[in-house]
C-alpha cells in the first residue's frame, strides 16, 4: 500500500471511529449506520456483479429473507444469538438455492432469473399474509446486548454496525486478493479460458454466490435490528435496483466503490429528501451524470481524473 | 501406446456435419500438423479433443485413457493444454498474473479464499520461469494491455507450457505475426522438449512444414491425406484442396 493510501485509510478510520462525537444529532448518526449496513449489502452484491460479472436484480429478496428469518426466530421465543446465527444460515441457504437456479445462465439470462426469483419472493411476502403478515410486516421488540452493551442508543448501534462493516471490508479485501478471488475475476473476463486452464467455473461462481449471500444476510440482520420492522417493500425490485445503483455508481469491481455508492444513495434518500421532494429525480440525474462522465464509477473515475491531472501538472509523469 | 488416439469422431451442428468420422493417431513426442482450407473442421476437431464440444459419436484417448466423457475442465489435469486461434487472455492483468492463473488452475490452492496470491513465492517463481522460457521474463510485471500481438501469442504459449502438458494443442500460433515474431515463436516451439507431444493447426506452410513430422489434411470434416511432409505435399489431393498449385 502506498503512503498516500495509508494516510487516507487512517483518516477514514479515524473519522468513522469518532463520528458520533463530531456529528451533530442522533439523526445523522443513524444515517451513518444506514450507510454502513447498506455498504455491507453493496459489498455483497459487488462480489457477484463486480468481481464475478454476475449482475443480480433479486438480491433484495435475500436481504429480506435474512431479515424475516431474524423476526421469525425472535417471535418463536429464541434469543438474539440464535436469531442471528439462524438468519445467517437461512440467508446463505437461500442464496445457495438461488445460485443453483440462476447459475444455469450468465449475462442477461442470469439477470432475468434473479429478477424472477426476487419477484417470486416479494410476491410471497406480500400475498402469503398468514405467514408474513402481508403489508403490515413483522415488528421486532428490542435489540441484542452483546457483552452487556445495550444497542438501544444510536451511538451503540452505530459502533456495532461499524464493527460488522469493518469485518465485511476485511473479508472482501482478503477474498479479492486470494487465489479464489483471482479465479472469480478470471471467470468474469474469460470463462472459456478458465475452463481450459482446469478451473471449475460453475463451482467458483457458486462459492462467490455463497460469500455474497453471507454479506447480504449480515446486512439484512443489521437492517431489521435498525428498523425493528420488516415488510415486503424491503424485498421489492426497487430495493434490488437501489443496491445495484450503489455498486455501479461507486465503481463495480472495486473495494471502495460500493461503499461510496452506498453513501451517495443513502444520503440522497435520507438527507436530501428532507429538503427536496423530488429526490428520486436528483438521484436519477446523478446516476446519469456518473454514467456519462465516469462510466467506470465514482471511485475509479475520480482516480482516473486524479492521474490525468497529476500527469498534466508534472508534464507527463503519473503518481504511484 | 499413442499420445492421442481419435477414433471415428463425429460431430454435427443441426444438419451440418462438421466432423465425419475422423481418425487420428499421434505418437508420443510427435509433432503433428493439421492443415485444411477454411471450414475444414480443424478448430472443431480441437474443441472436440479438449472437450469444449461433445462429440456425437466416436472416442478420444489420451495416453491410453478414454477421455471422451471427461469434462473439459478435467483434461488439463490429465496433461492436456491448448492455445486459441483468437488470443484469449486476461487483458486487465499483468503478464505474470496471466501465467500465474494457468499454474494455479492445476493446484488445489485455486480454491483458497484466504491467502494473498501475490505472496505465493513458489507460484511466482514458476510463473517467472515459464515466462523466461518464452523470452518474456523481463516484462513479466507489464500489464497485458501494453504488450504487442506477438508478445501475447508468446504469453499464450507460456501459459500452456506452465501447465507442464504431455499433449499441447496449438491453434494457429503464427496467425497475425510479423516475420520476426514468427521466427521467435518458431524457435520457441522447436525448443519444446520431446516429452511434450504437439498437435498444431497452422496455415502458414513456410514455418509449419519445417516444424511438422507428420501432417493430416482435413477437408469438409474428413481426413483425406495423412503422411510425412513429402508424402502429403506430393499428394495431388493436397494440391487440389489446399495448396492450389
Amino acid at each position: 500500500m502506498t503512503p498516500l493510501r495509508l494516510i487516507a485509510l487512517a483518516i477514514a478510520a479515524l473519522a468513522l471511529a469518532t463520528l458520533p462525537y463530531w456529528m451533530s444529532g442522533i439523526y445523522y448518526v443513524n444515517v451513518a449506520s444506514q450507510i454502513l449496513f447498506f455498504a455491507v449489502f453493496a459489498l455483497g452484491l459487488n462480489v457477484l456483479a463486480g468481481y464475478g460479472g454476475l449482475v443480480s436484480l433479486g438480491h433484495a429478496a435475500l436481504f429480506g429473507i435474512s431479515a424475516y428469518a431474524t423476526g421469525y426466530i425472535l417471535q418463536a421465543g429464541f434469543g438474539h444469538t440464535v436469531a442471528i446465527i439462524g438468519a445467517l444460515v437461512v440467508g446463505v441457504a437461500a442464496m445457495a438455492l438461488y445460485a443453483v437456479l440462476s447459475l444455469r445462465s450468465t449475462g442477461i439470462g442470469f439477470i432475468m432469473i434473479t429478477l424472477a426469483l426476487g419477484e417470486i419472493l416479494w410476491g410471497l411476502a406480500y400475498r402469503w399474509i398468514s405467514v408474513t403478515n402481508g403489508d403490515n410486516g413483522i415488528n421486532l421488540h428490542g435489540r441484542p446486548a452483546p457483552f452487556g452493551i445495550e444497542l438501544t442508543t444510536a451511538t451503540a448501534f452505530y459502533y456495532t454496525t461499524l464493527v460488522v462493516f469493518a469485518l465485511a471490508v476485511v473479508m472482501v479485501a482478503i477474498f479479492v486478493r486470494s487465489p479464489l478471488g483471482a479465479a472469480l475475476k478470471g471467470t468474469r473476463d474469460q470463462p472459456r479460458r478458465m475452463n481450459a486452464l482446469g478451473y471449475h467455473v460453475w463451482a467458483i461462481r457458486f462459492w462467490a454466490c455463497l460469500f455474497s449471500g453471507l454479506l447480504t444476510s449480515l446486512s439484512g440482520i443489521l437492517f431489521v435490528y435498525y428498523t425493528q420492522f420488516i415488510s415486503p417493500q424491503t424485498l421489492a425490485l426497487t430495493s434490488s435496483a437501489e443496491v445495484l445503483l450503489m455498486v455501479i455508481s461507486g465503481g463495480a469491481g472495486t473495494l471502495l466503490g460500493p461503499i461510496v455508492g452506498a453513501g451517495l444513495v443513502v444520503i440522497v434518500k435520507s438527507v436530501v429528501s428532507g429538503f427536496l421532494e423530488r429526490w428520486n429525480f436528483l438521484l436519477g440525474a446523478i446516476f446519469v451524470a456518473i454514467v456519462i462522465l465516469m462510466p467506470e464509477g465514482l471511485v475509479p473515475g475520480t482516480a482516473r481524473l486524479w492521474r490525468l491531472a497529476w500527469r498534466r501538472a508534472r508534464g507527463g509523469g503519473a503518481p504511484s | 501406446m499413442s499420445a492421442l488416439t481419435v477414433t471415428d469422431l463425429r460431430k454435427s451442428f443441426g444438419g451440418l456435419r462438421v466432423t465425419k468420422g475422423v481418425n487420428l493417431n499421434v505418437a508420443p513426442g510427435e509433432r503433428r500438423l493439421i492443415i485444411g482450407p477454411n471450414g475444414a473442421g480443424k478448430t472443431t476437431l480441437f474443441n472436440l479433443i479438449t472437450g469444449e464440444l461433445t462429440p456425437d459419436a466416436g472416442s478420444i484417448e489420451l495416453f491410453g485413457t478414454n477421455i471422451t466423457r471427461v469434462p473439459s475442465r478435467r483434461r488439463p489435469h490429465m496433461g492436456m493444454a491448448r492455445t486459441y486461434q483468437i488470443i484469449t487472455l486476461f487483458p486487465q492483468d499483468t503478464i505474470i498474473h496471466n501465467v500465474s492463473l494457468a499454474l494455479l488452475g492445476l493446484t488445489p490452492m485455486r480454491w483458497n479464499p484466504l491467502t494473498d496470491m501475490r505472496r505465493q513465492s513458489r507460484l511466482t517463481e514458476q510463473a517467472h520461469a515459464a515466462l523466461a522460457r518464452v523470452g518474456l521474463g523481463h516484462i513479466a510485471e507489464r500489464p497485458l494491455s501494453q504488450t504487442s500481438y506477438g508478445e501475447r501469442r508468446r504469453v499464450e504459449i507460456a501459459m500452456a507450457l506452465a501447465q507442464n502438458p504431455k499433449l499441447l494443442l496449438l491453434d494457429e500460433p503464427f496467425a497475425g505475426l510479423s516475420i520476426d515474431e514468427r521466427r521467435d515463436v518458431q524457435q520457441l516451439l522447436l525448443a519444446i522438449p520431446r516429452d511434450v507431444t504437439i498437435v498444431m493447426i497452422e496455415h502458414n506452410m513456410d514455418v509449419a512444414l519445417e516444424f511438422a513430422e507428420r501432417i493430416t489434411l482435413l477437408h469438409f470434416g474428413e481426413v483425406i491425406v495423412e503422411g510425412n511432409r513429402a508424402e502429403v505435399v506430393a499428394d495431388p489431393r493436397t494440391r487440389e484442396v489446399y495448396l492450389g498449385h
